[in-house]
């Protein structure tokens, strides 16, 4: 069951009752989570989880000590403080100290829904049987995975900081496979509210996908124009703003450092029309009301009109620059200042390129400019003369984020769908565009599909 | 007579106060797992669900401990301890699994999951296509310990401190080195099986995983670079930390690190490539370990980790590899990761070939895959990360042997005109059919006419599963074997962790793609 706030209260009160630290962060997270998994139309596995955690961090003489139990009795509690306060006690001196928040008021987000929490186990049935139905139907296996989680946590502070937050997500990942093999389609979507998953519209697009790869060709790898989907963009960068990090770019090993220990912000480094933000209170993509410091959080630009506008300072590493920490990112969010245009519109402004409908197993290979490495998967298409020619096989990618998006290269931006990384399962999410490019660099083909 | 854990933690509390309290004071709450009476808990699980119509139910009632510690330069960054304490029961009804779990460890509560878990399988089982059968497994009453000296709990934290800024002080000796950052995690499992088919089996597992990075910069130039250690998880104790050369590593890490910033960049093209197993063990980790996974091939995996390559009708018949490509799937390997006395469905640890003399020869396989490709028997390798996680197929200690003779580094580079010798892991991906991948690495040496020539950068190799085995010409003695190994193996969904080893020798591979890494950005 989650916490309510008065129940969450009564435990970080208590934890931070037991300790005579000078100092102390005491936080606590309730979860419940469900999940249904299936495989070449047939249910694989389905559980669900029912679990609390109690943290608590103590300075005692700037020392810390940190620890963590799943027992929330009194006795469990205690000994979690204690322990905490034995760490603290053997550490050396904590030189990045800082003094825990004092009362913050917080602008609450919507990122909870009740129907979430509660799924309805015969319900969540139907609707993958129904899927199963259609994968029958069209001749393809299927295999895909419904997770529901909901939680409700606290953090509060010695200082008098208290912080209560609801949060809940659902998200439904699928993937039809030809029974021959030869065609292969993927769909996810998440949202924190369960009436607002369309399962429907994720089997019928994995199915569609799966359809239309058939009988792919082989094509030269080299550098292409692209149209990736909003999918495909998630893949490459849905954790990339996350990646400005202030004091990796001023310490001079970042994408964002440059020669003479400075760091690229104010540089115009992407195409003008893009923005770059991070904003907890949009409708479809509710970001938490507290960073991760525990920050009220605010709408935060990293790039504006591609000027690097901010890079994320800590509150540690604030102070050493003598300025104010950054209430943020919670989300990401790309957009463009510009008209956005429609997949259609980008296939029909291509006189020569790809489609990429998505990536994986996407690793960094130079950090220097944001170099990944990763493969196109589940359905890449010629598009010639405004028009989808046929599937090609999968390629291999080495490219820079960084040029990726740097003026010169970005040609359509589309408007922003809620959508998560592929390898992330649904679990997070972001709001980006479908993009067109001049140039992308495929390094060499997979016969993988 | 039991003492409940309260009346325990009251009487250890009250009569030594925090500072003199054992080294790990959730010593405590681990010792008053003796007040929970798992047998008598799984009684109530394996009744309610063979009451509700369950053909097959399992317990586990699971510890977990874990102590991370992280420090950069000469300061500690973390110091953290946790716990957590829990159980999950799986029944299988009219064959549909369901799972549930809860962190109280109580009758009541495991009579209420168990329903919860029947209820679930029950819901999904109206519209299943293909019953779940599992194969029988002996009935086990056991339990065991992996093979550790040193319980890395019971090492005073301080010394830990102490160790890893020494490290850092000795990786920042080389003039050049601008940051160094090490950390050590150590986990503990203790866990209780009990099956319906009457198997009760008591586990207690130790894993180590000490670590370190250094980077220099040319802030000049903008330049940097980064070297990691080489030395990487095992299932060993704190004797690990005392035993692994880990200072001598630290300087030889720094001097690299810093000569990597002034080394050649690397010409693509053709090389014969030389691998060090702290490299190795990762390409055969994404290129073997996986590919082998009866899960993937049934396309049990197809939506996130991917399907493979191999197929049940390739076994016996595929070529994977050169006839001296031997690669062994190993449970019972000592300091493995993935050893253990007994899976989580009480299926002992075993040792069997997926490819003999170079030929695909066998699966990794759980009790309800093994059916499904004519086996009576499972391998072994259901595995979960937690009480709260449903157990499914996890990977098993899969090595490479090594050649009869005692090759060495030198008689290998001796026989290379134009190659690249490749330690430590750096960038992998691979794709989801496991056919195509590119790998780094942390250092990389030039080989001319059979000798090192000089440091190269920028270094990273493609190439394809069966072409890249079908290329190893060479392999050392058993003197270069190494374990390497992944602390935390991604897979499934909801994704799991599991720790897993890879042992090989150094190895030679023919005429592999070299690619340069290294992008000019305006």
């Amino acid at each position: 069951m989650l916490l309510t706030e008065k129940e969450a209260r009564a435990i970080t009160e208590k934890m931070l009752g037991y300790t005579k630290a000078d100092d102390a962060s005491a936080s606590v997270t309730s979860e419940t989570y469900s999940h249904l998994r299936f495989a070449a139309n047939s249910f694989l596995t389905s559980g669900r989880r029912e679990n609390m955690n109690a943290n608590v961090v103590v300075w005692i003489n700037r020392k810390r000590g940190a620890a963590s139990t799943n027992d929330m009795d009194d006795a469990s509690l205690r000994a979690a403080v204690e322990e905490a306060e034995r760490l603290a006690n053997i550490s050396p001196v904590d030189v990045e100290y800082m003094p825990t928040l004092k009362a913050q008021t917080y602008k609450p987000s919507l990122g909870y829904a009740e129907a979430t929490a509660n799924v309805p186990l015969v319900d969540r049935a139907k609707a993958v049987g129904d899927i199963i139905t259609a994968s029958e139907k069209a001749g393809v296996l299927s295999a895909g995975f419904h997770q529901a989680q909901a939680s409700a946590g606290a953090q509060a502070t010695k200082n008098g900081n208290f912080d209560y937050e609801r949060r809940s997500i659902v998200s439904l990942g699928m993937t039809a496979r030809t029974l021959d093999g030869a065609g292969s389609g993927y769909f996810l979507r998440s949202h924190y509210d369960i009436s607002r998953l369309d399962t429907a519209r994720i089997s019928r697009e994995a199915i569609r996908r799966a359809l239309e790869s058939r009988n792919s060709r082989l094509l030269d790898a080299g550098v292409y124009p692209v149209i990736l989907e909003p999918q495909a963009v998630a893949d490459l960068i849905g954790g990339f703003g996350f990646g400005f990090d202030a004091r990796s770019a001023e310490e001079g090993r970042s994408a964002y450092s440059v020669a003479g220990g400075k760091t690229k912000v104010g540089e115009k480094i992407f195409d003008e029309r893009i923005n770059i933000l991070s904003d907890p209170w949009r409708a479809d993509l509710p970001g938490s009301q507290s960073t991760q410091a525990g920050l009220p959080a605010e709408v935060v630009y990293l790039v504006r009109n591609g000027v690097l506008e901010n890079l994320v300072y800590s509150r540690y590493w604030a102070q050493k620059r003598e300025r104010q920490p950054t209430p943020g990112p919670v989300n990401l969010i790309m957009e463009t200042s510009g008209k956005p245009s429609t997949v259609e519109e980008m296939i029909q402004n291509t006189s020569r390129g790809l489609l990429v409908s998505r990536f994986w197993y996407i690793r960094g290979v130079d950090p220097r400019t944001a170099t990944l490495t990763g493969l196109t998967r589940d359905g890449v298409w010629l598009v010639e003369n405004g028009k989808i020619q046929y599937p090609v096989r999968n390629f291999r990618f080495n490219q820079s984020m960084i040029q990726m998006l740097a003026p010169g290269n970005v040609e359509m931006i589309g408007t922003p769908e809620r959508v998560g990384s592929s390898e992330g399962q649904g679990g997070s999410a972001a709001l980006l565009p479908a993009l067109k490019l001049k140039a992308f660099k495929f390094t060499s083909q997979s016969e993988a599909v | 007579m039991t003492t409940s854990r309260r009346d325990f933690l009251k009487v250890t509390g009250a009569a030594l106060g925090a500072v003199t309290l054992p080294a790990w004071v959730f010593e405590a709450e681990a010792a008053a797992d003796v007040s929970v009476d798992k047998n008598k808990l799984a009684d109530v699980a394996l009744s309610t669900a063979k009451r509700l119509g369950a053909t097959y139910a399992d317990i586990r009632i699971n510890r977990y401990r874990f102590e991370s510690l992280s420090t950069r330069e000469q300061q500690v960054q973390n110091v953290s301890r946790s716990q957590s304490f829990g159980f999950g029961v799986r029944a299988l009804v009219k064959g549909t699994w369901g799972f549930a779990s809860s962190r109280i460890v109580t009758p009541e509560e495991v009579r209420r999951v168990t329903e919860q878990a029947v209820e679930i399988a029950r819901a999904n089982a109206v519209f299943q296509r293909k019953p779940i059968q599992i194969v029988p497994t002996p009935k086990v009453v056991a339990s065991w310990k992996s093979s550790f000296e040193k319980d890395p709990f019971d090492v005073p934290i301080d010394d830990k401190i102490q160790f890893l800024l020494k490290l850092n002080q000795t990786a920042m000796k080389a003039q050049g080195v601008g940051f160094v950052n090490s950390s050590m995690f150590f986990v503990n499992e203790q866990k209780f099986l009990a099956t319906s088919d009457g198997s009760r089996i008591d586990q207690y597992l130790i894993r180590s995983f000490p670590g370190f990075t250094v980077t220099a910069i040319n802030r000049a130039s903008g330049d940097f670079q980064t070297r990691a250690s080489l030395g990487g998880p095992q299932a060993m104790g704190y004797e690990y930390l005392e035993k692994y050369p880990w200072m001598v590593e630290a300087e030889q890490a720094g001097d690299e690190v810093v000569a990597k910033l002034k080394a050649k960049s690397v010409e693509p093209g053709k090389y014969d490539l030389v691998l060090h197993p702290s490299h190795l063990w990762l390409t055969i980790h994404e290129s073997v370990g996986h590919p082998t996974e009866l899960d993937r091939a049934l396309w049990w995996e197809a939506n996130y980790a991917g399907t493979s390559f191999l197929t049940p009708d390739k076994t016996g018949k595929l070529q994977f590899g050169s006839k001296i490509v031997n690669f062994v799937a190993d449970r019972t390997q000592p300091a493995g990761l993935a050893t253990t006395g007994y899976d989580d469905e009480g299926v002992p640890g075993q040792k069997w070939h997926l490819v003999k003399d170079g030929l695909f020869v066998d699966w990794q396989t759980t009790r309800d895959l093994a059916p499904l490709v004519g086996r009576k028997q499972s391998y072994g390798c259901l595995y979960a990360e937690s009480w709260g996680a449903v157990p499914f197929p996890r990977m098993p200690n899969v090595s490479l042997e090594p050649a009869k003779e005692a090759v060495s580094l030198d008689n290998l580079l001796g026989e290379v005109e134009n190659g690249i010798l490749i330690y430590g892991n750096g960038s992998f991906s691979i794709d989801q059919q496991r056919y195509n991948f590119q790998f780094g690495g942390q250092t990389f040496y030039e080989v001319k006419k059979g000798k090192i020539a000089g440091m190269l950068r920028d270094v990273a190799y493609q190439s394809r599963t069966t072409d890249f085995w079908g290329a190893c010409d060479g392999l050392g003695g058993p003197a270069t074997y190494q374990l390497g190994g992944s602390f935390n193996d991604g897979k499934g969904e909801p994704t799991q962790s599991n720790a897993v080893s890879h042992g090989c020798p150094i190895a030679r591979f023919r005429g592999i793609n070299v690619l340069n890494t290294a992008v000019r950005t305006a």
